[in-house]
């Protein structure tokens, strides 16, 4: 009895084995087909940009699981490695060389010090990596950074278009006033050198108001605001600061009108304000918003649907959201032509060549028509001027690019800076 | 038994007062120091760049904190400033052709005398207005960081550091800037080490204690407070130095701001204070723990054993990590070095139970 007991056990084991044996190796069979490609995406959830993270992250996974329900690219399914690296530039680095050594050819790490401490690696490692509207100025330029795409419009292609706007559509800007309220940090203080030289030629004025970081007290300097009685003001901040700014315009009597933001300024920023008071507040966007362009048709329909949302499904079509699914659309775009143009294996260097071969590429309306150049990473700096309609980012305008003629002056400035030393 | 403690006699003062009167500690360091010197024959690129050469330079960092708070007993809440201050220094000299070697010197020498500027502080005020003093420093050292163009260039933001060379050997590969920091490191540890049996040391163990009464025996406060807040920012600044062209090189504001002082000083803190082994591992513990968390729930993840959304997979290590610093403190309150001690003792006679000291 105890014989046959234990030779049961033993014919199970062994047929246990055999059958996980036979499915890894169906598992490697079907890898060989087509492998995987890797897209790591290291963020930050926990510390300094969970205010668009979580948004932003969903849009991405969605999009990606669109595109392999869809067959994947060219029949290579995309797998995202997804981590958190709190805005540690260390941790970040650990994790960019772990997912490097997993496999992974492409990088986004949303975090301007995560994402400035890895750009000269991922040029020696010819391992391409966005950097959506933020991290180094002069990564626009694909001469000094080839491996770094900043994706859209930088901040100082966004101040641009704010001026642009201000002076064809309210009235011109010879002669205003415009103060520029901004946090006191690299990011708050880049588009200071365009502000200026714009206001040279065009002659109006520019004050800085500047705050201190991390942004949630800027009550000292929205008085001093009030006494300057700007014309129009530009906010430039990020997360919790930005609905503090448009508290602090508001109670120094600023109309929302007159108040223009970057383009960090979510829908959760606005529901947060009472009523009408907030109505009329303009801001940058670089993508567009809502669910009505069909690449969020289609991961309503396919992955929504079917069941296989990230999360929660209010936040599909949300800016952050939709800036993720961009970022993913393009970088999927530059992978399907790397790979039809230069062929299969698909490689870092590949990659990138894809995305300089993206020409009048709008992810299928849902962004502006951007086109990259071994030269030009920022796409063009196109971007729209909405508008807060009480529910949503309404357009004001067409999608438009302003003052690039000054913007590339200035990032050659700064490399001409930064060789001398 | 472990330690063999039977047999050995010490005939000279010199025996009985070296570094590691036991040979089996002296076994124990040489086998870690050969570990250490053969690191990049056995350890992959990975982990000899993303988590060996970190541990070091971090650990070098918390030994210099740990001589100013736990010998001392001088809070210092302004230590990522310090080696801001000797990055910056480094990177500004090899720039403008200095030699390296110099350029580490001239980053320890600015970041100590700045540093002592603010520590002088210290002779006015002590434990709680000291941490405001010296926190001042780190956000006054933050701001002129981000707002003199000159030194934190510009708007740009980022400098890259230059290749270099040191006493000859390019310090160009992943090798060679893992000896450099390992060679730091020792030499740091080995200071610290002497400092705490010479006349020196124990001075700032009196001052740590009771200042009065320091002064009373003859110990001039004065001077060894900054003495102490003069060694421990000179070696402060060579490491973040070392930090910025060993590890990152590249040197952005953003690396060394508050954030990174308050890790300094959980590692000093959960490492043990004033201990030079509790410096090793507070900063192990602090650096890496959270990445191993990471790793592993992503991977429960991936293996579908745990089913959560991306948000709260990155934050479940954040709640074990500090579960495990409040049960670590809960546990021994003297931090992780007490523990390794604890266990050392217990060893050292076993299998008796009563340890002599």
């Amino acid at each position: 009895m105890k014989q046959t007991r234990r030779s049961l056990i033993r014919k199970t084991l062994l047929a246990a084995a055999l059958a996980s044996a036979g499915l890894a190796a169906s598992g490697i069979a079907q890898a060989q087909a087509r492998d995987a490609l890797q897209f790591a995406t290291l963020l930050d959830f926990t510390r300094v940009y969970t205010f668009l993270t979580n948004e932003y992250s969903q849009g991405q996974q969605d999009y990606i699981k669109l595109v392999n329900a869809e067959g994947g690219i060219d029949g290579h399914p995309v797998r995202l490695i997804i981590k958190d690296h709190a805005s540690y530039p260390e941790r970040g680095i650990a994790q960019y060389n772990e997912a490097k050594a997993a496999g992974a050819l492409f990088f986004d790490f949303l975090s301007t010090p995560v994402a400035n401490a890895l750009m000269p690696r991922a040029n020696e490692d010819r391992l391409p990596m966005i950097a959506f509207a933020h991290g180094r100025a002069d990564a626009a330029d694909g001469q000094a950074f080839p491996y770094v795409f900043p994706s859209a419009a930088i901040y100082r292609s966004q101040a641009a278009l704010h001026l642009q706007y201000i002076d064809q559509h309210e009235g011109g800007l010879k002669g205003k006033k415009i103060a520029f309220v901004h946090i006191d940090s690299p990011f708050g203080k880049e588009p200071i050198e365009l502000l200026n030289k714009v206001a040279q030629t065009k002659n109006f004025e520019v004050k800085l108001f500047p705050y201190p970081v991390p942004g949630t007290e800027q009550a000292a300097t929205w008085s001093e605001v009030r006494r300057y009685r700007p014309d129009k003001v530009i906010i430039w901040g990020a997360g919790p600061g930005q609905g503090v700014s448009i508290r602090g315009a508001l109670g120094n009597g600023i109309p929302a009108k007159d108040i223009h933001s970057v383009v960090w300024l979510s829908e959760s920023d606005m529901q947060s304000f009472k009523g009408n008071e907030v109505v009329g507040v303009k801001r940058v966007t670089l993508v567009g918003t809502g669910t009505d362009s069909p690449i969020l048709k289609r991961i309503n329909q396919k992955v929504i649907d079917a069941g296989n949302g990230t999360g929660d499904k209010a936040k599909i079509g949300t800016t952050y959201y939709n800036i993720g699914v961009a970022s993913m659309a393009m970088t999927v775009e530059a992978a399907k032509l790397g790979l039809k143009k230069l062929g299969a294996p698909l490689t870092g260097e590949k990659l990138k060549q894809g995305y300089e071969m993206l020409k009048d590429y709008d992810a299928e309306g849902l962004m502006p028509k951007l086109t990259f150049t071994t030269q030009d990473h920022q796409g063009g700096g196109w971007g729209r001027i909405s508008e807060w309609d009480g529910k949503q980012w309404a357009p004001k305008s067409d999608w438009f690019n302003a003052y690039q003629d000054v913007v590339w002056d200035l990032i050659k400035e700064d490399q001409a800076k930064a060789q001398k030393k | 038994m472990f330690y063999r403690l039977s047999g050995t006699h010490h005939t000279r003062y010199a025996q009985t007062r070296q570094l590691w009167p036991i040979p089996a500690d002296r076994w124990q360091i040489g086998l870690l120091l050969a570990l250490a010197l053969a690191a990049p024959f056995y350890m992959s690129e990975l982990y000899l760049s993303s988590y060996m050469l970190p541990w070091l330079v971090f650990s070098a960092a918390t030994l210099a904190l740990t001589l100013l708070m736990g010998l001392a007993g001088q809070l210092h809440f302004g230590f990522a400033a310090v080696m801001a201050i000797g990055a910056y220094t480094s990177i500004h000299a090899t720039r403008a052709g200095v030699p390296f070697e110099l350029a580490l010197l001239l980053a320890g020498l600015v970041a100590a005398l700045i540093g002592c500027l603010f520590g002088a502080a210290a002779l006015r005020v002590k434990g709680l207005y000291l941490v405001m003093a010296t926190l001042a420093m780190q956000f006054l050292v933050d701001w002129v960081i981000v707002n003199v163009n000159v030194i934190s260039g510009g708007a740009v933001a980022t400098l890259q550091t230059p290749q270099v060379s040191f006493l000859l050997i390019p310090i160009d590969t992943l090798q060679a800037r893992y000896y450099l920091a390992l060679l730091w490191t020792v030499i740091v540890s080995v200071l610290i080490l002497n400092i705490k049996r010479t006349s020196y040391g124990r001075a700032l163990v009196a001052v740590r204690d009771k200042d009065f009464a320091a002064a009373v025996i003859g110990v001039n406060i004065f001077r060894y407070k900054l003495q102490a807040f003069f060694t421990s920012s000179f070696l402060g600044g060579v490491s973040g130095a070392v930090l910025a062209f060993c590890f990152y090189q590249a040197v952005t504001p953003s690396q060394f701001n508050f954030d990174v002082t308050i890790q300094l000083v959980a590692m000093a803190l959960v490492g043990g204070l004033g201990s030079v082994v509790g410096g090793y591992l507070g900063a192990g513990f602090v650096l890496l723990a959270p990445i191993v968390l990471l790793n592993l729930i992503a991977r429960l993840v991936e293996a579908g054993w745990l089913n959560v959304s991306t948000s709260l997979m990155a934050h479940i290590p954040l709640m074990l990590y500090g579960a495990m610093i409040i049960g670590f403190l809960l546990f021994e309150p003297l931090g992780l070095a007490k523990i390794y001690d604890n266990a050392r003792k217990y060893l050292l006679v076993w299998p008796f139970r009563h340890t002599q000291s």
